[in-house]
């Protein structure tokens, strides 16, 4: 069977969303969903969930006829997060932190050279080391591939026995305090809103704050895909994609004869919007929960009159997170019917 | 996997361009470099080893690592072109101020001698000729045993597409011989533009036969284990380990020290062998 020209492998076809891969490469899969947000087997969560920590949004508003000044005001609202400077590790373990309440993960630190810290917001910590450091540290971890260089330590802080005083919060709080005293820096955010339950932690290291920056760009006269011969949805993936990202990116799609810089275009059918299209960014440490808000805001806003025929949101990870090879962004397109096809990488199993 | 280093970066005498190779180096992502100085001893003119000029003549201020908060870390290398055996003089004090020692050698002979005997870090190939010789498995996999490694530098196939056929051609049948463990592989840049980085060196291996396992190591472990080497090496030849034994003179043991991992193996009666902390070098 194909799709668009290319081998695929139909996932699910029953009531639920339908999932669509598609080979990239030897190694990764496209993994195109399309669903609907009123569905009740609506996966979008989860799949928010995978990459917990990420840098950047776009979000682009094509024939848009009016300025997206609530979306604006959506974005502004994100938390604010905090650069803590030489942060032992151990700190993380401390009960007055409130397990779950905080999360974050260390700061120019490279995953495929240095020690990495992660605190997600369901309450686990994950470090990700090199095999030295786990050798030091003495806490039982998982192999990363390539087997022997990359080891990566999960612990569960609200389990039980992570619970202070328990010999297992004890070996840890012992191996990161005299065995292996890591200290970086670390972006946090308070993962319920509450920015007070930081305060802890910033009482005792040099921290500064920073809020989200959000831009928005004016795109006059886009090429786009023609709405009124060919639903979004029948165009060809990697196409869309490409295109998509060119327009991001601010790379011209002419194609013109004498340009050598760039030979990436719209995909046909296209036609250029006579109305102006807005592009807007958001930069900060945004969480799961921020990408959701914004996708129930643009829903409602692709209900309104004047709105565009769809919005295509591409959440941008950090590179350094665990599991980045594959999937360190994805695209979403929702359209004003409440659906919305989710385009991501995954790792060909 | 540790952190990305570049083991040959050319000395030049000019300040401002050193000082660009290192900026160069430090904005690609490497957080190690060394500077190489090649020295040709003969017996006939009597040539003193250069001696290596320190971190803060060199260049004014070290840059940050791009991505990370640490500066950039400066290491000493010398290599000596080697025409005859005899020109090598083992264990002569003005090795000691460099960090790492490399040799290059241009016969068989020297080579099989470099391998099995010379004490040095890494075997250094020509890469812009053709090589009067083969390499042989023997004499390749005692090197292999004994840590050292084998040295492929790049740049020459940037400057020239003659030099790139070589480069290529030497570099796969080296590969092959050492079936692509301890391969080296560092640019021997003389200017900043010459410089390339660490990915894409991942990259440029895969001409050479090199998986992507292997090339990986060839700019990170391998790079950080023969700094371990050269520690090793300019160490005393042994290890001393000293217990008290109740008001008697304190015992003394020499252990031979193993090349590989740099620990000691202590003989009875002594203290248990410990994992050595992380020293300031290899950090």
């Amino acid at each position: 069977m194909t799709y668009a020209g290319l081998p695929v492998v139909i996932v699910s076809r029953c009531s639920g969303p339908k999932v669509v891969e598609v080979k990239m490469s030897s190694k990764t899969l496209l993994n195109c969903e399309t669903s609907s947000l009123r569905h009740p087997n609506n996966r979008l969560s989860a799949h928010l969930e995978q990459l917990p920590f990420n840098y950047r949004a776009t979000v682009l508003l094509p024939d848009c006829g009016c300025a997206p000044s609530q979306l604006d005001e959506t974005l502004r609202s994100f938390q604010s997060f905090y650069l803590v400077r030489n942060l032992p590790l151990y700190e993380l373990l401390d009960e007055h932190l409130g397990r779950g309440s905080v999360c974050g993960l260390s700061y120019k630190t490279r995953i495929d050279e240095d020690n990495c810290a992660f605190l997600k917001a369901n309450g686990h910590l994950c470090l990700s080391l090199d095999k030295d450091s786990y050798e030091l540290l003495g806490i039982e971890g998982k192999a990363c591939k390539p087997k022997s260089s990359r080891y990566v330590v999960s612990v569960d802080l609200n389990d039980r026995s992570m619970a202070p005083g328990r010999p297992r919060y004890q070996r840890l709080f012992s191996g990161l305090t005299s065995r292996l005293p890591l200290k970086m820096e670390f972006l946090l955010a308070p993962a319920s809103g509450d920015p007070d339950a930081l305060q802890p932690l910033l009482s005792r290291y040099e921290w500064s704050r920073h809020t989200p920056e959000v831009s928005c760009r004016l795109l006059t006269h886009l090429s786009r895909p023609d709405p009124l011969t060919c639903d979004l949805r029948s165009y060809d993936p990697f196409d869309l994609l490409e295109w998509l990202g060119a327009v991001q990116a601010d790379i011209s799609c002419d194609n013109a004869a004498d340009s050598f810089l760039s030979s990436l275009a719209c995909p046909h059918p296209s036609a250029q919007s006579s109305q102006s299209s807005f592009l807007l960014e958001v930069r900060g440490l945004l969480l799961p929960q921020n990408i959701m808000t914004l996708v129930k805001q643009l829903s409602h806003f692709l209900e309104r009159p004047l709105s565009p025929p769809w919005a295509a949101v591409t959440v941008h990870g950090f590179m350094d997170n665990l599991h980045v090879h594959e999937r360190h962004f994805y695209t979403l397109v929702l359209f004003p019917d409440h659906a919305y096809s989710l385009h991501l990488a995954t790792p060909a199993s | 996997m540790s952190v990305f280093m570049d083991l040959n970066l050319t000395f030049s005498a000019d300040r401002s361009n050193m000082q660009q190779i290192i900026d160069t180096a430090a904005y690609l992502g490497f957080s190690t470099v060394a500077v190489n100085y090649t020295f040709e001893p003969s017996i006939k003119k009597k040539e003193t080893v250069p001696s290596p000029k320190p971190v803060e003549d060199l260049i004014d201020q070290l840059p940050i690592v791009q991505g990370r908060s640490r500066p950039i870390r400066v290491l000493n290398r010398l290599t000596l072109v080697l025409s005859e055996l005899s020109h090598f003089r083992p264990n002569l004090t003005e090795y000691a101020n460099f960090d790492l020692l490399a040799v290059q050698p241009t016969t068989e002979k020297l080579f099989h001698a470099a391998c099995t005997q010379l004490e040095v870090d890494v075997i250094s190939v020509a890469m812009t000729e053709k090589l009067p010789f083969f390499f042989k498995r023997a004499p390749v996999n005692v090197a292999l045993e004994r840590g050292l490694a084998f040295e492929v530098s790049y740049t020459a196939a940037i400057r020239d597409a003659t030099m790139r056929r070589y480069t290529i051609a030497n570099a796969v049948s080296l590969v092959q011989a050492c079936k692509g463990k301890n391969v080296l592989v560092s640019s021997a840049a003389m200017k900043p533009q010459e410089l390339r980085g660490p990915y894409d060196i991942i990259n440029l291996c895969s001409l050479m036969g090199l998986s992507d396992e292997e090339a990986k190591r060839s700019v990170s472990s391998i790079c950080r284990s023969l700094l371990l080497h050269a520690e090793t090496r300019k160490a005393a030849s042994g290890v001393i380990s000293t217990k008290k034994s109740c008001g008697e003179k304190p015992q003394q043991q020499e252990a031979p020290i193993s090349r590989n991992t740099g620990e000691g193996d202590s003989g009875e009666g002594c203290a248990p062998a410990a994992k050595r902390l992380k020293s300031q070098l290899t950090d």
